[in-house]
């Protein structure tokens, strides 16, 4: 092996090993983000695809754990008001329509940096029963601080059972 | 004369209609998957076609507001020969922000909004027409020249809707999560699309609110508007309606654009 294919070798390496830190450290890179498929408009979330209006909020999978998917834009998340069963995975993805946002869950160490363009995923669990408020933690803009929407967790058997392509959310309590 | 018939296609019957097979099966397959997927998935509900790219803003910023004025004689009737409604319940138009004219105007053409008197007005309108429209209507002074048929300002909030209304549009309310009004409505800033409400009739504002609320107006991008107005009260609705229409908001505005 010469000097100059050993040389791309190690360059192509190198690159590889950057996308994974991506993720970790939440670098928007164009790239990372075409390989994960989490690249996404932000100007057209509602015209198609994965956040148009009627697939937001928690939706059932087969294995029992949910999905929730949430837009964040100025100065709101939507849907306002998430309802998730305890003691089960929830799986989040977040993506911002405007702004750079941040969704902290209040009283545990949930945060997630959601970034437009991309879609943001996050691992939840909640063990027991409860409500917490979700603040954004990112200065977003004149509204930033009034930016707030809660997380109903509630016991398991008192879940809704959803039917497959509906969503649940509790902003009409 | 046998060589040219095995390479051309026309000249060969057989082969011409094995692939002429092939492909309508291939139609055939598609167009029965795709029938098949619209059957199983109802089609996603979409708010409004209009989407803040670069290219939506320079079509809706490039109208020609002399052209604008001669279109908007129509408009006159009900909206004011200088942008300010005879009627509470009719939108004032002075001074209204150019995409938030655009959206509105594409919105009714494509029955994301529905209005008896819009939508057909909306739909006979050409594309260049709706951005001179919006051109124009930017142009009108907030304040000049103030006529005796316009319904604006109406009379004070009631005792205590004042100052109810005064912290939402200031403050909104952190702990349910209402964001404050000026921040997107103004004047503390503005996003695209978003009307300024300093000038609006009271009786407009009250039932678009109620209408975002009970969902009967849906053409918002993202449903903000559907959050907030129906996470606010009946009564904080009156009293925000009575403060705009008060021209309260206006007092810290300067007068024109």
């Amino acid at each position: 092996m010469n000097w100059r294919k050993l040389r791309t070798f190690l360059l192509t390496a190198l690159v590889l090993c950057l996308i994974p830190a991506t993720r970790y450290y939440q670098i928007d890179v164009p790239l990372a983000g075409f390989l994960r498929g989490t690249q996404i408009d932000p100007l057209a979330l509602h015209l198609a695809g994965e956040f148009v209006e009627s697939n937001l909020g928690t939706e059932q999978d087969a294995d029992g754990s949910v999905t929730v998917r949430m837009i964040a834009e100025q100065y709101l998340f939507i849907p306002h008001c998430i309802v998730v069963p305890a003691g089960v995975p929830v799986h989040l993805r977040v993506t911002s329509a405007d702004a750079v946002h941040s969704l902290a869950i209040n009283e545990t160490n949930y945060k997630v940096e959601v970034l437009p363009g991309s879609i943001a995923e996050a691992q939840l669990e909640f063990p027991q029963p409860g409500e917490y408020a979700m603040p954004c933690r990112e200065f977003c803009g004149a509204g930033h601080y009034a930016m707030r929407s809660r997380m109903q967790v509630v016991a398991r058997d008192q879940f809704p059972a959803l039917r497959t392509g509906e969503r649940g959310n509790c902003a009409a309590q | 004369m046998r060589r040219n018939s095995r390479f051309s296609l026309f000249a060969n019957r057989r082969a011409w209609l094995a692939s002429a097979i092939a492909l309508s099966l291939v139609v055939a397959s598609g167009l029965g998957s795709l029938l098949l997927q619209a059957r199983d998935n109802p089609p996603d509900r979409v708010p409004s076609y209009v989407s803040w790219t670069p290219e939506t803003i320079a079509t809706a910023s490039a109208g020609d507001a002399f052209r604008g004025m001669l279109l908007a004689k129509r408009c006159d009737h009900c909206h004011g020969a200088e942008g300010f409604s005879p009627s509470a319940a009719t939108p004032n138009l002075a001074g209204m922000d150019t995409l938030a004219v655009f959206k509105q105007l594409e919105d009714f053409r494509t029955h994301k909004r529905l209005s008896r008197a819009m939508n057909p007005i909306a739909e006979s309108l050409a594309p260049r027409d709706v951005a001179d429209v919006a051109a124009y209507y930017a142009k009108v002074p907030v304040y000049a020249d103030p006529q005796d048929n316009r319904a604006f300002p109406q009379s004070k909030p009631e005792h205590g809707h004042e100052a109810v209304a005064l912290h939402l549009i200031s403050f909104g309310d952190g702990e349910r999560g209402i964001p404050p009004c000026q921040a997107c409505h103004g004047p503390v800033a503005y996003r695209p699309g978003v009307p300024s409400l300093a000038t609006q009739n009271a009786d407009y504002v009250l039932t678009q609110l109620q209408a975002f609320a009970n969902g009967s107006r849906a053409n918002d991008i993202n449903e903000p508007m559907r959050t907030i107005a129906a996470l606010l009260t009946e009564d904080e609705r009156h009293a925000l309606a009575e403060y705009y229409g008060s021209g309260l908001g206006s007092a810290s505005t300067t007068t024109s654009k």
